[in-house]
């Protein structure tokens, strides 16, 4: 571990933590992460499931990382506390206070002994959800989810007796240390608001009123219920289940932010959309909401699952009060209707209450000390163009800390602040990585052709498996079987001491496959695989018995059905060990040169980073010059002017040494691996072609201003777009000063059949321009037509200045848009207001039309097809994954940055450019692409050419090739073995799962169950 | 291709139920591509026949062999050295690869594992549909490319029957009728006038109607 | 026969039956020692073949499990393992073998208390069903 002040501070293990620390890691930077807690993962793990997926997400979180990378470059400090930064950007210093766990981490194996006898003294609490530290696939990395209570232990000789592992630490009395770093990204995360204080929501009298969090772990299959869904007062199946949403957010409550929480809308929806998916017609789910804003990407559509297909009600109002009369066993919910002045009463089992995001007291202290300026909520202030940077250079922020949101933008502001904090960091000396590696491992030995000489190595793991079953016979039976050369009892098999006499032995008794008897290869085979390819074995002749986690955990109660499971297990494993052969893992030389498509905004905001960092950047611009649309834009809705952004861009871009502007540049064709692209243009006014050789793309073509010829667009000159408007107010304020009335429309052309989503931008750049018009004309009437304000965050607290001012919102349904008339040099508006309860008719001086982004429909559909990227329904580039992967496209080496990804704000697109360039740099630090050993390999002289594997490829790999058998580019596989499964001829097989071994396997079951 | 389906189970289990030793031969060709007769079908037919013996209380061995091409004797020539005490083989290719095998090995019994079906095309994975009948005498040229003889239920030359209705045979409502296909076809190419021409009554004896067919090519023939 | 004990092969999806089944383990969840998991990366890996020549061997029962609908890390294996499972099912039948020995079964990673219970109730059903018709010929071969 480099313990120089070259590296990055995090502050906070939750998931922005880890994905900031992960980008860092995996290009090669070295970082220290601090946390809290006990074990790492922070709020996210604590989700059942996550919207708009309904996905258990987790496992695709942890990129194909070597944990030898990882812990090369990451220092992992838990239950710590920052107690005080000093110094600048550079040269940070910083003192670290960790509180004592009592438990030796390098010993622990996580057998969970010490809790199950003592469970009233060993925290066990991995994020209340087991699928956090099981999902994660570096266990050993992400400290196991044990500490010890001393104040409640009793008697600490008894517990120190029960770990097998010598473990427990009873002398431990925390530490404190200072360290020194180069940057610091604070991510803390965000806390929940209490509502235990609003006594008409009846949170801390009710059992039955809960938080959505709460609801969340009562939903949860590993949550306190199970997975049962009962009403926490009498353990019965609620009927009615009601969300009452903005509890501690939009300012309405003591306490509250005047921030919107932006991601509790969804949350709620998910939440109502998994009660139905279980119980369907069994209960009724009813959403009290204020503006459902559903402004994500694909957000709208979920909105309207919820609302079309699972029946879920909604009811735009503000419950009074939610109470528990005597003698009544539900909750009474009191409200008030666009329909009439009566407050209606309704009985619900359940209420949840939807609490905001606030900054947590003893995070706002930390931010103090940091020296962070802070907004009037205690969010830090940041940058108007890059919502990563903060007041105090060197410091940066990402997630709810910036601002309250959900977790795609978290993970795309983690990445952010990533590649940020990265360019703070001196240059490192370029390490011979490669030749001290090859110092390390021996050379393999050659295996293929000689008789199989198997070693079985069965754990005891303490009690966990010896408890249960005789280890020591285990290992003599398995000492009887075929091909066995040596069978030993191992105790804890991935001890150090363990690991290293398993090395020796496989090179003293020349074994050549090895069988672990002990903890699933889930979470146990890299280790394993590590080991016997430092004793000079490749690294697949290894097979693991999972005797613990699928035997003596499960059949403690068993001890002879157990001990016939075990010796089962173990036989298959070197059944099948005994096939195995040796593998390659697939790797290729890295381009380090990178292609960015798209010269607006975040194009030239991630060709310059990239640029910064060294590498060489083609920037291939459609049009004749760089800027986008971004330049079209005057100021934003905080103030900040344009363009000087993208004037400063595209000077900087120009003149950087690493970057080469290709303009008037039409992609034609596209071949090559994941780092190692070729793409085709055609460039200038002549049409020549070139072609790029780059390692990696980033998609940032943009998207489109929306035009549809409604409401007398390009029929009557009052009527503009936003984008004409805000031009007009700017260039020609004198016309501004003569309007009596204007009219706002939102939605024009968003959130319809035709384009089913919300365009997200329209909600605040309508304030905005009110606001503009204001200034200008104080007298105007302004009138904005919306069906849902959706000014998120802090854009909220512009709403709420709005309205101060004067502007009036009123609301129209879909299903009633106003009605537009052009007389004489006035258009005449007819809209029905639902406060007045009737129709109102403005005449206007101009109508305003939000009329959003759409996708690039042609250039996208043309670039989608060269590189083969899916896209979603409406026409934007489709991510890997849209929870925890947003800027990764779901081919390997492409990454997508901007409004080609999803309309946005300026700086969002400017952090998603610099996610996408972190992104990118993870993969442009290695120097060879490693692509794993686990892909499909076709016999060609078997091959039919029949297409099965071709259709049922999830991911379209295997192509039949010029010489007329199907080829499976290794490189792309993704080693599902879909194809292998289905070959009518046979010819395919999934390396390490071949049909052989799985035959094997099911030999040597039967041999002795029916022998 | 040729299409084929595996025959019932218990019709196999008839025609092996004597022998103690069979060999089962797949192809490589056609009744891969349709999932009848690959290696993979005579992997499972295999283990599903010495079930059912196990089952009934018998027990049968089953050696299994796919051959690139069951209906060239070169390729069947690999069998030989496989037939050593073989009481019978069993051919998962369609009738051609069946006759090659009888044909070869005069003193065997061969029977047929599969149905062949027809000639035909591969609709989406899984889905295989007829699309020729074999007439000897193509006359797609004038049809918009859709064969009235292979998709047309009475093989009318000159239009739809009655029968037709809303682009439906009255067989039944997932057949297309062909007659609607050619119209829209040919509607789409801008020869509607060729659905005018009369077609003369069509000579059979390029086809079946003149018995077994053989094809001679000089250059070629040895 | 007595005593029978049904021997039952659960081919597991690595990203969630499989997790699942490690979960029932640290949740100390019990289910019978008859079920023996043998994992393959998806559900959709899983070959007709490697089911069929499962009861051949003489297994007594049989389930492929899989991730929840729409949850499969690699699309929709899952939907395909559904599809094969039911025509394996009808070919048994053919053979003579009941199609209930086979099933198709999904959970999430989370759902270890799943994996416990179906592992619990399939064994259960087995055991009510006897030896399959292929184990107990084989059973009967070997003593005759």
């Amino acid at each position: 571990m480099n313990t120089s002040n070259n590296r990055v501070l995090v502050i906070g293990g939750g998931m922005a933590g880890i994905r900031t620390a992960l980008d860092l890691a995996e290009a090669e930077k070295n970082v220290i992460l601090v946390d809290r807690a006990y074990s790492i993962g922070g709020l996210m793990t604590q989700l059942d499931r996550t919207f708009p997926t309904n996905n258990c997400d987790l496992c695709t979180l942890a990129p194909n990382l070597s944990e030898g990378s990882r812990q090369e470059h990451i220092e992992l400090v838990t239950m710590t506390t920052v107690t005080d930064v000093k110094g600048t950007k550079g040269d940070f210093t910083v003192q670290l206070e960790t509180a004592p766990r009592f438990i030796n981490l390098d010993k622990c194996t996580a057998c969970g002994e010490c809790h199950k006898k003592f469970p009233e003294w060993v925290r066990f609490t991995p994020g209340l959800d087991h699928r956090a530290p099981t999902c994660m696939r570096y266990p050993q990395a992400t400290p196991q989810a044990f500490s010890i209570d001393m104040a409640k232990c009793t008697d600490v000789k008894a517990l120190m007796e029960s770990c097998p592992a010598g473990a427990i630490n009873p002398d431990d009395f925390g530490s404190r240390r200072e360290v020194k770093c180069a940057s610091i990204v604070f991510v803390p995360g965000g806390a929940l608001f209490d509502p235990s204080h609003l006594d008409y929501l009846g949170y801390a009298a009710q059992a039955d009123v809960v938080t959505s969090l709460e609801y969340e772990r009562i939903l949860s299959a590993s949550g306190p219920t199970m997975g049962r869904l009962i009403r926490p007062s009498n353990g019965q199946q609620p009927k009615k289940v009601a969300w009452i949403q903005c509890v501690g957010s939009r300012g309405l409550q003591k306490g509250a932010g005047q921030y919107c929480s932006s991601a509790c809308c969804m949350f709620a929806l998910k939440e109502a959309i998994v009660t139905k998916e279980r119980f369907g017609d069994d209960i009724e789910t009813t959403i009290f909401y204020m503006d459902m804003r559903t402004m994500g990407k694909d957000y709208e559509r979920y909105f309207l699952r919820a609302r079309d297909e699972f029946g879920v009600r909604f009811v735009r109002s503000r419950p009074h009060s939610v109470l528990r009369p005597a003698g009544v066993d539900n909750l009474v919910v009191t409200y008030g209707t666009d329909s009439g002045p009566v407050n209606v009463t309704e009985e619900f089992d359940i209420v949840v209450l939807s609490t905001g995001f606030r900054v947590a007291d003893d995070v706002r202290v930390l931010a103090g000390k940091l020296g962070l300026d802070l907004n009037s909520g205690g969010f830090p202030t940041t940058d108007g163009f890059n919502p990563v940077v903060t007041s105090v250079p060197g410091v940066y922020v990402a997630g709810v800390i910036e601002a309250p949101k959900d977790i795609p933008e978290t993970m795309v502001q983690a990445s952010a602040a990533a590649i940020m904090a990265a360019g703070d960091l001196a240059p490192a000396e370029k390490v011979e990585k490669t030749e001290a590696d090859q110092e390390l491992l021996p050379p393999e030995f050659g295996v293929v052709g000689e008789e199989p000489r198997v070693g079985v190595f069965i754990c005891d793991c303490g009690e966990n498996i010896g408890g249960v079953i005789d280890a020591g016979a285990l290992a003599d039976y398995a000492g009887t079987l075929p091909h066995v050369a040596v069978s030993r009892l191992q105790g804890h098999g991935c001890s150090r001491e363990s690991m290293r006499q398993i090395q020796q032995i496989i090179v003293d008794e020349k074994i050549n496959r090895v069988v672990i008897g002990g903890c699933s290869p889930r979470t146990h085979e890299a280790k394993f695989q590590e080991v016997i390819r430092k004793a000079g074995l490749n690294r697949y002749l290894l097979e693991i018995a999972n005797i613990r986690d699928q035997v003596t955990w499960v059949h403690a109660n068993r001890a002879e059905g157990a001990t016939e499971k075990a010796k089962d297990l173990v036989r298959m494993a070197v059944g099948s060990v005994v096939r195995s052969q040796p593998l390659a893992d697939h790797s290729l030389p890295m381009n380090k040169d990178v292609l960015v498509v798209g010269g607006g905004v975040a194009g030239m905001t991630a060709a310059l980073q990239l640029a910064d960092h060294g590498h060489k950047v083609y920037l291939a611009e459609r049009s004749a010059a760089l800027g986008g649309q971004a330049a079209k834009i005057h100021r934003t809705l905080e103030g900040d002017e344009v363009a000087p952004l993208v004037r400063d861009l595209v000077a900087r871009t120009e003149a950087h040494a690493n970057i080469q502007v290709i303009t008037r540049a039409l992609i034609v064709d596209h071949s090559g691996l994941p780092g190692m692209f070729k793409t085709g243009m055609q460039t200038g006014r002549q049409m020549f072609y070139r072609q790029i050789e780059h390692g990696v793309t980033i998609l940032a073509t943009g998207a489109l201003p929306n035009r549809p010829a409604q409401y007398l667009l390009d029929e009557c000159s009052q009527v503009s777009t936003q984008l004409e408007l805000q031009a007009l107010i700017a260039e020609n304020p004198e016309t501004v000063r003569t309007w009596d009335n204007v009219v706002m429309i939102q939605c024009v052309g968003s959130r319809t059949a035709d384009n089913p989503n919300c365009s997200r931008i329209c909600c605040q750049t309508a304030v905005k321009n009110a606001l503009r018009i204001l200034e200008v004309n104080p007298e105007a009437r302004i009138f904005v037509l919306y069906r849902d304000m959706r000014t998120y965050g802090f854009q909220e607290e512009y709403y709420q200045k709005a309205r101060q001012a004067g502007v009036i919102f009123a609301r129209y349904s879909a299903e009633a848009p106003p009605q537009v008339k052009a007389v004489g040099n006035m258009v005449e508006v007819t809209f029905n207001d639902p406060v007045l309860g009737r129709e109102i008719t403005v005449n206007a001086d101009r109508l305003c039309l939000s009329t959003g982004l759409v996708a690039d429909e042609d250039g996208n559909d043309e670039l989608a097809m060269i590189f083969k990227i899916p896209r979603t329904a409406d026409g934007y580039f489709l991510e890997d994954h849209v929870k925890l992967r947003p800027v990764d496209l779901p081919v390997p080496g492409f990454f997508v940055a901007g409004t080609a990804h999803g309309p946005k704000l300026i700086r969002e697109s400017v952090a998603q450019a610099l996610a996408a360039s972190s992104r990118a740099l993870t993969m442009l630090a290695r120097d060879t692409i490693d692509l794993g050993a686990r892909a499909a390999r076709v016999d060609r002289d078997r091959c039919a050419a029949c297409l099965v594997c071709v259709r049922a490829c999830p991911f379209g790999i295997p192509y039949i090739n010029a010489d007329g058998y199907s080829e499976i580019d290794p490189a792309k596989c993704h080693g599902c073995g879909v194809c292998a499964s289905v070959c009518p001829a046979k010819a395919i097989q999934l390396m390490q799962f071949e049909d052989d071994r799985i035959m094997a396997k099911l030999e040597e079951l039967f041999e002795r169950s029916i022998a | 291709m040729i299409t084929a389906e595996r025959k019932p189970l218990e019709e196999l289990i008839e025609y092996i139920r004597p022998y103690r030793r069979i060999l089962l031969v797949g192809c490589n060709e056609c009744v891969t591509v349709c999932a009848a007769g690959g290696r993979k079908e005579v992997g499972l037919l295999a283990s599903g026949l010495q079930m059912a013996l196990l089952k009934a209380g018998a027990s049968i061995e089953v050696r299994e062999h796919t051959l690139e091409r069951q209906c060239d004797p070169e390729y069947v020539e690999e069998l030989v050295p496989m037939l050593d005490g073989v009481d019978a083989v069993m051919s998962m290719a369609c009738g051609c690869g069946v006759q090659e095998v009888a044909r070869r090995f005069k003193n065997k019994p061969v029977y047929p594992a599969l149905n062949t079906k027809f000639m035909g095309a591969s609709e989406r994975q899984g889905v295989w549909a007829e699309r020729c009948m074999g007439c000897g005498n193509c006359l797609l040229g004038e049809t918009g490319g859709i064969c009235p003889i292979a998709r047309c239920a009475k093989q009318l030359m000159n239009g739809p029957c009655g029968g037709s209705t809303n682009g439906h045979c009255e067989i039944g409502d997932d057949v297309d009728c062909a007659w609607a296909l050619i119209w829209e076809r040919l509607k789409e190419l801008g020869q509607q006038d060729r659905y005018v021409e009369i077609a003369p009554a069509k000579d059979w004896r390029a086809g079946k109607g003149a018995g077994p067919r053989k094809i001679i090519r000089e250059d070629l023939a040895e | 026969m007595d005593n029978f004990e049904p021997v039952i092969v659960a081919f597991c999806c690595h990203y969630c039956a499989y997790t699942a089944a490690d979960m029932a383990g640290s949740q100390r969840l019990s289910y019978p020692p008859n079920v023996k998991v043998i994992r393959v990366p998806c559900s959709g890996k899983v070959d007709a073949m490697h089911v069929v020549k499962a009861f051949e061997k003489g297994a007594d029962g049989v389930y492929v499990a899989g991730c929840l609908e729409g949850d499969c890390h690699f699309k929709n294996g899952n939907t395909k393992a559904a599809r094969m499972v039911a025509y394996v099912r009808r070919y048994m039948d053919e053979i003579g073998i009941e199609p209930d020995r086979l099933e198709m079964v999904t959970m999430s990673a989370g759902m270890g208390y799943r994996f416990a219970q179906v592992a619990t109730e399939i064994t259960e059903k087995i055991r009510r069903m006897g030896p399959s018709p292929i184990h107990a010929a084989i059973e009967t071969g070997k003593a005759a």
